[in-house]
């Protein structure tokens, strides 16, 4: 199996290309020499287990983090390379989701459509709501909002659905198809595996490295499975003939 | 970087390497800067905590100078020099603390880092938000209280007296100029203990350990040095500029009280003290930009 997906490659440019990242907290390294691309208009899902370091490097794709090794470039085509999900999203409990996202439209040089931002994720009812009243399903979505604020390139959300219900999983993994097919590049990292089978492509941390990368029918194929969660127990518990990367390490995700 | 684009056009972009968000470390910008302010007053303005912080420091001054008689504006600012001395940095530690340790808290550190935002842009906007509602707090009591003085004073008191040797509104307005420079020092400090802390545990920690050290630490200190010999008579007057408390005060009794005193007051030398606040200022800010979030 090659870690490039057919199926990206048949989709827009790349927009983020990361080679040969690697990181370590001091002694412990999490991961090595891990390399792939998000094209455009393609949804990335990050899967693995807890302390493989799915956070680590998606903060390390935003820019947040220094790797210790490797290099990752975005290209942007806007003031604004890369919009981010942390991974227990919050904002100011003082201000209303059309406040909160004004402030940071106020941040870019260029006008930003914050009513069509809050239209993207479903929030226009909730628009004078103050961030203290929303859902924890509704701070995720505006958190999404927020992430789409001029128009980055590349979108990367950590554990969007994390401690969500099944029906505002499967909204919020809809508004993500939503934003993939209007161009954007989309990364997460996620635990939900049914909603990762809507992405273009599914990598799997583990073992300090990406150990499959595939779109979900290969995924799940190569494993001989039936569904993302056999096939993520089949390659996690070794049982796969896999090239792990070097350096394998683990620890909580940072 | 050019990138040709799917359809056959091209798109001006360029690809970032490592850091992938450009963080222009420059002047300010004017717009984002006045986002950042304004995101700060109104969080200090709609939180009912910093509203009841202000009510009762309010009171706390009415009463402070009911009790004194507020018979004239120098009896005034004597009366309430000490509880200015103490009240200011507690307010300022209160407002600033917290500033932000919460959006790191937050997560919205992290992503303001996605934004073309400089650390200065965002630490001097958070301290311009702060220290504007900060100013308003500790200084429109003060003025109320001086305003009551022309109506309740005794014989010694008028707004009209403005040479040197009689009391005057002028000097109370001296006072409070100095009142809001040490204010403004104070939440500097706050900013920093804010912008430096991990957790809201320490930032507690961190702010009241600050509140001793700048309210009495510092002074115990000087005056310690100056028992055991480190710190000579004739230095003191520069030594004590060191402590922002000191040199509020030095300044308070040089420029007030030392304008209507036929004794000079010695305690202080004020280009030492206008220094030496401005360095804890200056300090302070250089510390939060510094560390509000790693490069």
């Amino acid at each position: 199996m090659t870690q490039d997906s057919r199926r990206t490659q048949a989709r827009g440019r790349t927009v983020a290309t990361v080679e040969g990242v690697g990181h370590a907290f001091g002694d412990l390294t999490v991961f090595r020499d891990v390399s792939f691309e998000v094209r455009e208009g393609t949804m990335t899902t990050l899967v693995g287990p807890n302390g493989s370091g799915k956070t680590t490097l998606l903060r390390i794709v935003a820019g947040l983090l220094s790797p210790t090794e490797g290099t990752v470039d975005v290209t942007r085509r806007s003031e604004r390379a890369v919009g981010y999900l942390p991974q227990q999203p919050s904002f100011r409990s003082v201000f209303t989701v059309e406040e909160t996202l004004r402030f940071y439209a106020d941040l870019l040089p260029t006008d930003v459509d914050v009513a069509a931002a809050i239209d993207r994720v479903g929030l226009s009812g909730a628009r004078d709501r103050n961030v203290d009243a929303l859902s924890g399903g509704m701070r995720r979505l505006l958190g999404i909002a927020q992430a789409t604020l001029g128009d980055p390139s590349l979108v990367v959300l950590d554990e969007p659905t994390g401690d969500l219900d099944p029906r505002m999983t499967e909204y919020v993994f809809e508004v993500l198809v939503d934003l993939a097919e209007s161009g954007m590049a989309v990364l997460l990292a996620t635990h939900n595996l049914l909603g990762a089978e809507k992405a273009d492509d599914v990598a799997l941390l583990d073992r300090g490295g990406i150990v499959v990368r595939a779109p979900p029918d290969e995924f799940v194929g190569d494993a001989d499975a039936d569904s993302l969660a056999e096939a993520f127990r089949h390659y996690v518990s070794g049982d796969a003939d896999l090239t792990v990367r070097a350096g394998a390490g683990g620890g909580d995700d940072q | 970087m050019t990138d040709a684009r799917p359809d056959g056009g091209e798109a001006a972009t360029e690809t970032d390497r490592r850091s992938v968000t450009a963080r222009i470390e420059s002047l300010p910008d004017p717009d984002q800067l006045f986002a950042v302010v304004g995101r700060e007053l109104r969080t200090v303005v709609r939180t009912r905590a910093y509203a009841a912080l202000a009510v009762g420091y309010a009171a706390l001054v009415v009463a402070l100078a009911g009790a004194g008689g507020a018979s004239g504006f120098l009896p005034l600012t004597l009366d309430l020099l000490t509880y200015v001395e103490l009240l200011v940095p507690a307010l300022a530690i209160a407002f600033g603390y917290r500033a932000v340790l919460g959006d790191a808290r937050r997560g919205e550190l992290d992503v303001l880092q996605t934004y073309p935002l400089s650390k200065p842009t965002f630490v001097l906007g958070v301290y311009l938000g702060r220290v504007t509602a900060l100013l308003v707090v500790v200084l429109v009591p003060l003025l109320l209280v001086g305003a009551v003085v022309p109506f309740v004073g005794g014989t010694q008191s008028s707004v009209l007296a403005t040479h040197a040797g009689a009391d005057s509104a002028f000097l109370y307005l001296r006072f409070l100029t100095l009142t809001a420079l040490f204010s403004m020092v104070g939440l500097g400090v706050a900013l920093a203990v804010s912008a430096t802390a991990d957790s809201v545990r320490a930032a507690i920690a961190l702010g009241l350990g600050f509140l001793v050290v700048l309210v009495v630490g510092l002074d115990v200190g000087i005056v310690a040095a100056l028992g055991a010999g480190v710190v000579g008579e004739g230095s003191l007057q520069w030594v004590l500029a060191l402590s922002p408390n000191s040199a509020f005060r030095g300044l308070v009794l040089r420029t007030v009280v030392g304008a209507v005193s036929t004794s000079s007051v010695r305690a202080a030398v004020p280009a030492a003290n206008l220094a030496g606040l401005a360095i804890w200022l200056v300090g302070s800010l250089a510390l939060s930009i510094w560390a509000a979030w790693d490069d």
